[in-house]
């Protein structure tokens, strides 16, 4: 079902500063074409950082990450950002671009030397507004939007991309459910279309409906990989996260709900 | 809004235009004197000369300075994030003025004449040099200074470009304080942002070498958006940041120098006026620059004339850089204020 790889990182490291802890630790992860990869852990386990270094924003210590079957220093960064997308978990929020031009500055690593997007980019640009369900805000400045609306912005920003490879920061942040059911159902399309996605997630219910893998890491490193079924069971859970964790299945779906127990 | 960027550029320059050439035609028009339009273009004196060696020279200075100043405004207020940048505000005018006054200085002393002469012997300017060379000077400092934990900070950078321009306004008093009392009525004229009569053939060639800096931030200007995202946000999109930020920099001090060689301190041009265009524009770097550039030719042609109306009873006219000051300093304030 799956194709050839996208993202091909191989024992990563890579400490902020020198003397701090290492944030990620000889983690490796592969997403290949037409597949959503999720990537789970508590607090400060390395996620955004590895995400940072699959997208080459910052440079691995050690390990090689390598795109589409190219070692990211052999690319340039307009061809990288061709190749992957990136959508921070944090976004400016007093920007006064209208939301289309937002969407439009996905079109930048496409364009030439005066950096004039054609009436292609725009169409590209309004597609993905749609795509992200942010079209009816097209015209208003992004400062004016609540949260979850600038969120689809920024999505379709990514989306307008047009990269193959989608590394999402905690994507939902922000979403109500219905944006976020749309958000999952825009990824599997683009994974059918040979597209494929790594996610950062901290909502693990969502995380195991919505990706065909997982890797739970911890302290940096990647603890445990593999089908929702299998990472997410109280026992891999529960001492990962420190806190009892419950793993039920949804008598409708069979899809896996997952609550910490909160005594009370 | 749905047209492209090169269409919304267009409209732009299509609605400036026109204003930028009444702006000619107000300062052209204004003046000591009475001047009589048709006996000059008919080359009758004195309305000639008036005409085409005093006014026409002047309008044009102001027009180069004045696009000059709001493009580097424009790219400065891209750069740091910050709506207050300016020129002026962030000590890149004070660096060009340390370096036209250790110029003029040298000028002063027998090895100094002998250097200068030598220079402009190859053609060079040193004074416009030594004024993009003290403003790229600036430039590294609230460039460096204004950095913190590898992001540039807004903040840290306004405050590294005040205290620059403190230091660099002593520089200048106290390269004052060695002229003779002459050369002292000059610089304080200069200082204060001056208007004066220059040569066709050096305002051409200014106004070549402005061309440079500004297509140079034109094309720049769709990564200056991008930079709006953020520096990770830039680069995701496939920005070198370093890189843009470093050209920008240097072709936004280069426009800055070259201003402020000719005409002193010129202040709050480069914050006006972007601001005055971004309200009919919208943001988009590659709209605004264009327009800021038209923009500001005709607000500092028609700042001048204003400093020559408003005065023309008391025989004597205050420094344009005294008209844009007291037009821009309660902007600032207003700025301030009302951004949230």
């Amino acid at each position: 079902m799956t194709g050839p790889l996208l993202l091909d990182a191989e024992g990563l490291h890579f400490r902020h500063a020198a003397g701090a802890p290492e944030a990620v630790s000889g983690a490796s992860l592969r997403v290949a074409s037409g597949e959503i990869v999720g990537v789970i852990g508590p607090n400060a386990a390395g996620k955004s950082t590895l995400a940072r270094l699959a997208c080459g924003l910052l440079a691995a210590q050690g390990g090689e990450v390598s795109l589409q079957g190219t070692p990211l220093q052999r690319l340039s960064r307009r061809e990288r950002a061709r190749r992957v997308a990136f959508l921070p978990q944090q976004h400016p929020q007093d920007l006064t671009f209208t939301a289309r031009e937002v969407a439009l500055m996905g079109r930048a690593p496409h364009l030439g030397l005066w950096s004039l997007e054609g009436p292609g980019d725009l169409m590209r640009a309004d597609a993905a507004l749609r795509e992200a369900d942010a079209l009816e805000l097209a015209d208003r400045p992004i400062a004016q939007l609540s949260g979850g609306e600038r969120q689809r912005v920024f999505l379709a920003r990514a989306f307008a991309q047009d990269a193959a490879l989608l590394v999402l920061d905690e994507p939902t942040a922000g979403l109500d459910l219905a944006h976020q059911v749309l958000l999952v159902a825009a990824l599997r399309r683009r994974a059918r279309q040979g597209g494929g996605a790594m996610l950062v997630l901290h909502d693990l219910a969502l995380a195991g409906a919505a990706c065909d893998r997982l890797a739970l890491m911890l302290c940096g490193r990647v603890l445990a990989q593999g089908t929702p079924e299998t990472v997410l069971t109280p026992e891999v859970l529960s001492p990962a996260y420190a806190t009892q964790v419950d793993v039920v299945p949804d008598p409708a779906t069979g899809q896996r709900l997952v609550a910490p127990r909160i005594p009370r | 809004m749905r047209r492209s960027v090169a269409a919304r550029a267009a409209a732009a320059v299509a609605v400036l235009l026109p204003v930028t050439a009444l702006a000619f035609a107000v300062g052209l028009s204004t003046g000591a004197g009475a001047l009589d339009l048709g006996a000059a273009l008919r080359g009758q004196e004195p309305d000639a000369t008036v005409l085409f060696r005093l006014r026409l020279p002047r309008v044009v200075l102001a027009a180069e300075v004045g696009a000059a100043l709001s493009v580097a405004g424009v790219a400065l207020q891209a750069l740091l994030r910050n709506p207050l940048a300016d020129p002026f505000v962030f000590g890149l005018s004070g660096g060009a003025a340390i370096g036209t006054a250790v110029v003029t200085i040298a000028g002063g002393t027998a090895l100094g004449t002998a250097a200068l002469s030598a220079a402009s012997w190859f053609g060079l300017l040193p004074s416009q040099l030594a004024a993009v060379a003290g403003a790229l000077v600036a430039a590294f400092f609230v460039f460096t200074l204004g950095r913190a934990r590898g992001q540039l900070e807004p903040t840290r950078a306004l405050l590294v470009g005040v205290v620059f321009n403190s230091f660099a306004s002593a520089v200048v008093l106290s390269v004052e304080a060695v002229l003779r009392p002459e050369q002292t009525q000059a610089v304080m004229l200069w200082l204060s942002g001056t208007l004066g009569y220059e040569a066709m053939p050096l305002l051409a060639g200014a106004g070549v070498s402005l061309l440079v800096p500004a297509a140079v931030l034109v094309a720049l200007a769709g990564r200056l958006n991008l930079l709006a995202l953020g520096d990770e946000g830039a680069a995701a999109l496939g920005v070198d940041v370093g890189r843009t930020r470093l050209l920008a920099f240097a072709a936004s001090s280069a426009a800055v120098g070259i201003a402020v060689a000719f005409t002193g301190l010129v202040g709050f041009v480069g914050l006006v006026v972007p601001h005055a265009v971004r309200l009919l524009t919208g943001p988009d770097h590659r709209v605004v620059l264009p327009a800021s550039a038209l923009g500001g030719a005709a607000f500092l042609i028609l700042a001048d004339a204003l400093a020559r109306v408003l005065f023309r009873g008391l025989g004597a006219e205050p420094p344009v850089g005294a008209v844009t000051a007291i037009v821009g300093a309660p902007f600032f304030i207003l700025l301030l204020r009302t951004r949230r």
